[in-house]
């Protein structure tokens, strides 16, 4: 019961984002489709972060990574959906699992600096690989074809950005749900103690990175639906704290709060736009505000206070 | 229960889709163009670390287009436009764009000072047929190959950076090796490129290093540039390298020519600080894109206008900026093309106006040119020397020769 | 490459690398000081060294105190801040939920905080000038030119870095600071005031790092950006081992070498990548770095 409200409230929250979504401008709905694809990735660094505990910080490497894959499979042989977006996820989940492999050593600082290396050297790559990715340049990004429909704007991208945000959802919660969801908690919360119970923790660690990479790419598969452009400046740090910050803000280590995260984060920068000047100062405010007073997020806070006045 | 809230569910995901499908875009030749007005989106950085690129320009621009509706606007029609700002980021300018043109209803896009941001917007812009003038931009990335809906370069190319700096460097200093500092960003690639051609030409070698803008140790490119022993050195870097830069080769005892492009030149004041004063600047030459040296005669219409319009900035120290003339030629042509779209002006007529046009801008080194080719408005360089005081101007102006296609 | 080229670019990346070094060895002291005591990587590291610049900048500058007192309080003001900081947002977090990924999450808050503020003051947005208070003429070592600037930073890094080494070995501050490092736990028992030590600690971070940029601002200029040389420290610091003072030091040398040394032999180009690439293959063959001593034992 506990989980099943948050869940199904987030699938309802998705479906009002749809349902304005559907009346509002072509502007709006480039914010939608935007925060659409922050949601997906807030998902794939909770499965990594919250769920399993390892504090991966190049998430936005393998965003970038999903991100080239589609496009270039759109633009080199014009390969309809699904393939550019599965193709996405495969590649950045191959390349999570080589990271998870060389991580599983690692102590959580240094998995954090091996990680946050990792993803800069990754952005490196993307400037500097001319020939495949453009290089500094960027990459214009073909429209993709669904099932004979070229998407040409925004909102004819819309209804297939929230099918597929429905459906990383779901697979998300199946998966905290199956052994392999639970294995990542117990190695969050005690790897020797994870072992004792007879989980194979390397195994496990590896997956969760490598799930993990697939959200994101699957997320710079999203992006490539309605974008039309990829540049590698946007690939950087930067977007990992980002979506980081979406992940603390709505809670670590629940479903429910990496997507309300999202989406509070996602329209609060967009309102931050009419204030540029303060942005960075009202952004770091934010995040050292939540760590000192609600470290586990604004609706684990709020959910727990529901729980807590419920049991009177 | 469940099983309800599931149907619920999916029908509303099903009229979501619906809906969605549904809200097309109208199609419609001039929206923003009402009896007596014309709605024009404006954009530029006006915030954040790259406020300088285009905070100014755009109160230039805003201001000639403050002086046409006095005057009584274009064809009896007033201009009204709206602002946004970009940051100098992709993200941030695509939606200011989306915002500007689905939201405001513009009829053209007036904006872009920052380069590589302004290029994400091209395949929009193109898709939806809406004319972008950009404003101070160099623009490369959408100028080249040219497309029907984008017309930049009013300030100059990065690749006209490139080229005309070594025809200077040919030319009055007769080099036959020239050394090459640019940056290993979408701008460094721009001007290399043109660099490359003209230096083949014009039968000189290069020697580049190609630096990240936030390097911080610059012995190792200067060492290698000194031990190459090039007849002049040329520097496309922002201003902060090229300070470090131009301090790294006094030190390590470099006398020949520095040549600063226009990219880092934003602050020679500061930069004359920064560099240890005059003792580094003793053979050292800027490269200028406006008709005159800053402070000429020739320029003083557009600071008086400037004063007039913005008296309290322009009371402020460091006011206007040093890129603040840049806005003007985009918003003259945008002017001279909606009158020759006249009356019933459609976005196409106005591309059309554009794609002929010729003009002086008075402010420019060189006119203000387009072909259906050639999408890049100015390409011609004047050169400056300057010593940390006073910048006296090398007669001459030299033009880049590139073009796209050329190898 | 003619031998003599190599050996002239070799003279010169090491005479050039000691000397950025030595910025890079006192930042990275001022990273594992925290690192050791606190357990947390201090993202914000980047933005005290910045911001000791910029309060350098602005009383010697704008409001015309004289060097010799504006460098004293510019390093008593970025002690005081780091220490408050400490105090004031560190210790609630900790007590708010205990995970070290959530102090890490305020430091990088901190940064950006930092990093706003001082663009929003308008000093930001042009790289700006310290003035130097040495000559910046230029002398030779063998084949390799530094100036008088360059050789007077070394030397007050490394008699900073002495003076640390004194600190931490031969005072009762100094002890007390290692003994926190050591065990947290039984130095509380032993009658050591956590909370003050870890103020002092972080206070120490702050003023070291407004020492390096103050060193270092008359060579690199003050910009808004200038925090972005931390990813110099952290690479020292991993290559000489996080946890060890003395590998922090022997770390920002070998960086500011490797550095330069990449830059002449290699390209220019890959000056940038350097440090990460030098993380990355650390932390994959010796994650204890060169001088860690054996490797952590993990957390239970």
């Amino acid at each position: 019961m506990n989980r099943t409200v948050p869940v199904l409230g987030s699938i309802a929250g998705l479906l009002v984002l749809l349902a304005v979504g559907a009346f509002s401008g072509g502007y709006q709905i480039y914010i939608a489709n935007l925060l659409l694809v922050f949601i997906v990735l807030s998902l794939g660094l909770h499965v990594v972060i919250g769920e399993a505990g390892q504090f991966a910080l190049a998430h936005a490497a393998f965003y970038g990574i999903g991100i080239y894959v589609a496009a270039l499979t759109t633009n080199a042989w014009g390969l309809p959906f699904p393939l550019p977006i599965l193709a996405a996820g495969l590649v950045a989940g191959l390349i999570g699992i080589g990271l998870g492999a060389v991580a599983l050593r690692m102590r959580d600082i240094y998995l954090a600096l091996a990680t946050f290396a990792f993803g800069e050297a990754m952005q490196w790559v993307f400037s500097t690989w001319t020939g495949v990715t453009g290089g500094p340049n960027g990459l214009h990004i073909s429209p993709t074809r669904v099932f004979g429909i070229t998407i040409l704007n925004d909102t004819a991208a819309y209804p297939l950005m929230a099918a597929l945000t429905v459906l990383m959802v779901v697979i998300a919660v199946l998966l905290s749900r199956s052994r392999a969801g639970r294995s990542f908690r117990a190695v969050r919360e005690s790897e020797v103690a994870a072992v004792a119970m007879g989980v194979p923790v390397r195994r496990t660690k590896i997956a969760a990175f490598a799930i993990s990479a697939a959200f994101a790419g699957v997320a710079g598969g999203m992006f490539s639906i309605f974008s039309t452009y990829i540049n590698p400046d946007s690939l950087g740090f930067q977007t990992t704290i980002t979506v980081l910050t979406m992940v603390v803000v709505g809670g670590l280590g629940s479903i429910f709060g990496a997507v309300s995260g999202a989406i509070l984060f996602g329209l609060a920068s967009e309102f931050l736009r009419q204030a540029p000047s303060y942005q960075e100062i009202i952004y770091g405010g934010i995040l050292m505000f939540f760590m000192m007073f609600a470290p586990r997020g604004f609706f684990s806070g709020i959910a727990d206070r529901l729980e807590a006045s419920r049991r009177g | 229960m469940k099983t309800i809230r599931t149907r619920i569910a999916v029908a509303a995901v099903a009229i979501g889709m619906t809906a969605g499908f549904a809200g097309a875009a109208y199609a419609d030749d001039a929206p923003g163009v009402t009896k007596d007005s014309i709605k024009i989106g404006l954009f530029a950085p006006i915030s954040g670390p790259n406020k300088a690129y285009g905070f100014d320009p755009l109160n230039a621009a805003k201001m000639w287009y403050d002086k046409i509706n006095a005057e009584g606007g274009v064809n009896g029609r007033k201009i009204d436009y709206v602002v946004e700002d970009t940051r100098c980021n992709a993200n941030d300018l695509v939606a200011a764009v989306k915002k500007l043109v689905e939201q405001d209803h513009v009829f053209i896009l007036n904006g872009g000072s920052c380069s590589s941001a302004t290029v994400a917007a091209k395949d929009y812009v193109v898709r939806n047929n809406i004319p972008m003038v950009m404003l101070n931009a160099s623009g490369d990335g959408a100028l080249y190959p040219p497309v029907k809906q984008i017309y930049g370069a009013f300030s100059i190319s990065q690749h006209a950076v490139g080229g005309s700096v070594v025809e200077f460097s040919v030319q009055h200093f007769k080099a036959r090796k020239i050394g090459y500092i640019n940056h290993d960003d979408a701008y460094g690639s721009w001007n290399i490129e043109a660099a490359k051609y003209m230096a083949k030409k014009d039968g000189a070698t290069l020697d580049v290093q190609s630096v990240s803008p936030t390097i911080s140790d610059v012995t190792a490119p200067m060492l290698k540039i000194k031990a190459a022993n090039p007849d002049v050195l040329v520097l496309t870097t922002y201003a902060r390298p090229a300070a470090l830069i131009v301090k790294k080769a006094h030190e390590l005892g470099f006398n020949k020519p520095i040549i600063l492009a226009v990219t880092g030149t934003a602050n020679l004041g500061q930069m004359a600080e920064n560099v240890g004063g005059k003792a580094a600047l003793q053979n050292f030459y800027t490269q200028e894109v406006l008709a005159g040296a800053p402070g000429s005669e020739k320029l003083q219409w557009v600071y008086d206008m400037y004063k007039k319009a913005y008296p309290k900035l322009a009371a402020q120290p460091d006011y206007p900026q040093p890129y603040m003339p840049y806005g003007l030629p985009p918003a003259m042509a945008v002017v001279r093309a909606l009158k020759e779209a006249g009356q019933n002006p459609t976005r196409d007529k106005f591309l059309d106006a554009l794609s002929h046009m010729k003009f002086d801008s008075k402010v420019m080194a060189g006119p203000i040119e387009f072909s259906p080719q050639d999408h890049a408005a100015q390409e011609s360089t004047i050169y400056l020397k300057f010593d940390g005081k006073t910048s006296t101007l090398i007669p001459g102006v030299y033009t880049n020769a590139w073009h796209y296609g050329d190898k | 490459m003619s031998l003599d080229v190599v050996i002239l670019f070799l003279e010169q990346g090491i005479v050039s690398g000691l000397v950025i070094g030595s910025i890079y060895a006192l930042l990275a002291l001022a990273l594992v000081i925290i690192f050791k005591t606190s357990e947390v990587p201090n993202f914000a590291q980047g933005e005290f060294y910045m911001a000791g610049a910029y309060v350098a900048l602005f009383l010697v500058v704008f409001e015309n105190i004289p060097t010799v007192l504006a460098l004293p309080v510019t390093l008593v003001v970025c002690f005081l801040g780091a220490a408050l900081f400490q105090k004031f947002v560190l210790t609630r977090v900790w007590k708010a939920k205990g995970s070290p990924i959530n102090l890490v999450i305020a430091t990088l808050g901190l940064s950006y905080l930092l990093k706003g503020l001082v663009r929003n003051t308008g000093f930001g947005d042009s790289p700006r000038t310290f003035p130097s208070l040495v000559s910046t003429d230029s002398i030779t070592i063998g084949q390799a030119s530094l100036t008088y600037l360059d050789a007077t930073i070394f030397c007050t890094a490394v008699a900073v870095m002495i003076a640390l080494f004194l600190l931490f070995n031969f005072t009762q501050l100094g002890r007390a600071l290692r003994a926190l490092g050591m065990n947290p736990k039984a130095a509380q028992l032993v009658g050591i005031n956590l909370s003050r030590m870890n103020m002092v600690v972080w206070g120490l971070s702050g003023a070291i790092s407004a020492a390096a940029a103050i060193l270092v601002a008359p060579k690199l200029l003050v910009s808004a950006d200038m925090g972005h040389v931390v990813i110099m420290a952290f690479a020292a610091a991993i290559v000489g081992g996080f946890a060890s003072l003395p590998g922090a030091v022997v770390g920002g040398f070998v960086i500011g070498i490797a550095e330069n040394l990449v830059g002449l032999f290699v390209s220019s180009q890959a000056i940038a990548v350097a440090p990460f690439l030098a993380i990355l293959i650390v932390l994959l063959i010796r994650p204890q770095g060169l001088l860690g001593g054996r490797v952590a034992l993990k957390k239970v």
